[in-house]
């Protein structure tokens, strides 16, 4: 314990995960040897080609499937299963279809731990708090089904943080958005994590993403993984300025970043695709 | 122009009507040139019996006493069914061992049983509830098994992920995720109850001698054995036909009532 280095929020350390085919039991590995300090009010994005085992490392933290070897740790204790300090966010939002909005954005808080101390009153104020957070005010009433895709998604983003997580998994969230409500719903979360906020007063971010740029705009590190077996291939830090919603895209240092990331995965993106290697490294002329 | 679709659904109920009205003056012409004093049943003489025995009012309390042994045995098929089929559904221990079970009695008819339920329980109400809880228990439990493993998987992690216990999650996330499907079988569950009754009411009143088994089963039985009274046996049909066509009206109402997020 060394004092001028501050303990991380999480701290994956050798962590890999097989899986065995129920049918053939053979082991296939999908992470391997995964080490990573995450510190408190830290954003990270983890980027990858599909296969690259993004998911399974956002659900080890969150402790819904356990490690092979090595051991995650929060604030220095082991994760071993889940709760809600690790809130997530799922890729298409799980909300409960019977529930209204009202009902989704404080599930948590009626039937779990998050609302245990609250009484009746502070939990409906909690919950109208966060429907007007996400802009959601006058839907309370809607079921899911009524909602379009955007709409879902910030109901789900509402519920996440209704719950009191100190660290916000988030696993593809804006993946099956337009590209428009995309870019309204970036700059929302940035806003919401705390981006204008000091950096003692934002929640810790895990944010899966197949969009590079976005990967770029969001997070302090871009985690970029690699596939077969998933594996970390570098953390790149996004030094550009914050607050960055709205004007971090025009910034000469962006694009130099997503194309250095791009670098990163292509190959095995074109290889994903089942393209052609040459593909992958194409001339001066092609990529003009 | 504006009353037009008023118009349009008087027609829809005219063409639905055309076929079965015809049906009863040809069935009423056919009866008129019987003999006089004919058994067999007319259009006029079931209205005339149907108005009669429901001013003694038997056929009222004999709908009501077949009803009941319905709701009851409904009742109780429809609690065991649900509970099993979530412990089922949530627990794979469980559905191994009870799978086998119920999958070899699924095949055997409510009938089939009921030698062994009139030697135990007699002729009387016990055996009709047995009979009515044997043949609703089937599609209440096979409905709520399917309807838990068709639960969204991410939609329990998710609420695990929310520091929510085992037990919260199968009432509030498992039991909700399965209603629409336990909905479901509980309405087949009592469709198939009410047809088990008239069958099992008939057979009992069969076996006691057109005895006090009671029920508008037992009533036909009556009619057909002793009085042979064709226009109170058709009249009896109809009944059975009418409530049953209400009781399904009845569940599609709660259906709505209790599924509002399945528009």
């Amino acid at each position: 314990m060394s004092d001028n280095v501050p303990s991380p929020k999480l701290r994956l350390s050798g962590v890999s995960k097989s899986f065995l085919a129920p049918r053939t039991g053979l082991s296939t590995l999908a992470v391997a040897e995964m080490s990573l300090d995450i510190q408190t009010g830290e954003f990270i994005c983890i980027v990858g080609p599909s296969g690259c085992g993004k998911s399974t490392v956002l659900n080890m933290i969150a402790g819904l499937e356990v490690a092979t070897e090595g051991v995650i740790q929060k604030d220095g204790q082991a994760v071993t299963e889940p709760g809600a300090d690790r809130g997530v966010m799922f890729q298409d939002y799980a909300l409960m279809p019977w529930q209204t909005v009202e009902g989704n954005v404080g599930f948590g808080l009626r039937y779990g731990t998050p609302g245990q101390h609250l009484n009746k009153a502070q939990r409906n104020q909690r919950i109208a708090h966060f429907i007007d957070l996400v802009g959601l005010r006058g839907s309370e009433h809607k079921y899911p089904h009524q909602l379009s895709g955007g709409m879902r998604q910030r109901v789900a983003l509402a519920r996440l943080l209704a719950n009191g997580p100190d660290i916000l998994l988030l696993d593809e969230p804006l993946g099956a958005l337009d590209a428009q409500t995309r870019l309204i719903l970036q700059a929302e979360l940035l806003r919401i994590w705390g981006e204008t906020a000091p950096v003692t007063e934002r929640k810790t971010a895990i944010f899966i993403t197949h969009d590079i740029e976005e990967a770029v705009l969001l997070a302090d590190r871009v985690v970029v993984m690699s596939t077969n077996p998933g594996r970390v291939r570098e953390v790149v830090t996004i030094d550009l300025p914050r607050p960055r919603a709205g004007k971090a895209r025009t910034h000469p240092r962006f694009g130099v970043l997503v194309e250095h990331i791009w670098s990163l995965i292509r190959d095995e993106a074109y290889r994903a695709i089942g393209g052609d290697e040459s593909l992958a490294n194409p001339t001066e002329e092609a990529t003009a | 122009m504006t009353n037009r679709p008023l118009d349009h659904r008087a027609l829809v109920w005219v063409r639905k009507l055309v076929l079965p009205v015809m049906l009863i003056a040809v069935w009423q012409f056919w009866a008129s040139t019987l003999p006089t004093g004919s058994p067999a049943p007319a259009p006029l003489k079931v209205l005339q019996t149907l108005g009669d025995l429901l001013s003694t009012g038997s056929l009222l309390s004999a709908t009501v006493q077949s009803l009941g042994r319905v709701v009851l045995g409904f009742a109780m098929a429809s609690v065991l069914g649900i509970a099993l089929g979530l412990m089922m559904g949530a627990s794979q221990a469980v559905r191994e061992n009870l799978d086998p079970i119920i999958e070899s009695f699924r095949p055997i008819a409510p009938m089939a049983i009921l030698p062994i339920a009139i030697l135990w329980l007699g002729t009387g109400t016990p055996t009709a509830l047995a009979i009515v809880a044997y043949a609703s228990f089937f599609p209440v439990i096979i409905n709520t098994v399917h309807g838990v493993s068709r639960v969204d998987r991410k939609l329990v992690l998710a609420a695990r992920t929310m520091g929510i216990s085992r037990w919260t999650i199968l009432t509030r996330v498992v039991l909700p995720g399965a209603l629409p499907s336990i909905v479901l079988g509980t309405r087949l569950a009592m469709g198939v109850a009410w047809t088990a009754i008239i069958a099992a009411e008939l057979a009992v009143g069969a076996k006691s001698g057109g005895g006090g088994s009671g029920g508008i089963g037992q009533m036909m039985f009556v009619f057909y054995a002793y009085n042979i009274d064709l226009n109170a046996i058709v009249v009896c049909m109809a009944v059975v036909g009418v409530v049953a066509l209400l009781i399904d009206q009845l569940f599609r109402l709660v259906e709505k009532r209790l599924i509002p997020w399945k528009a």
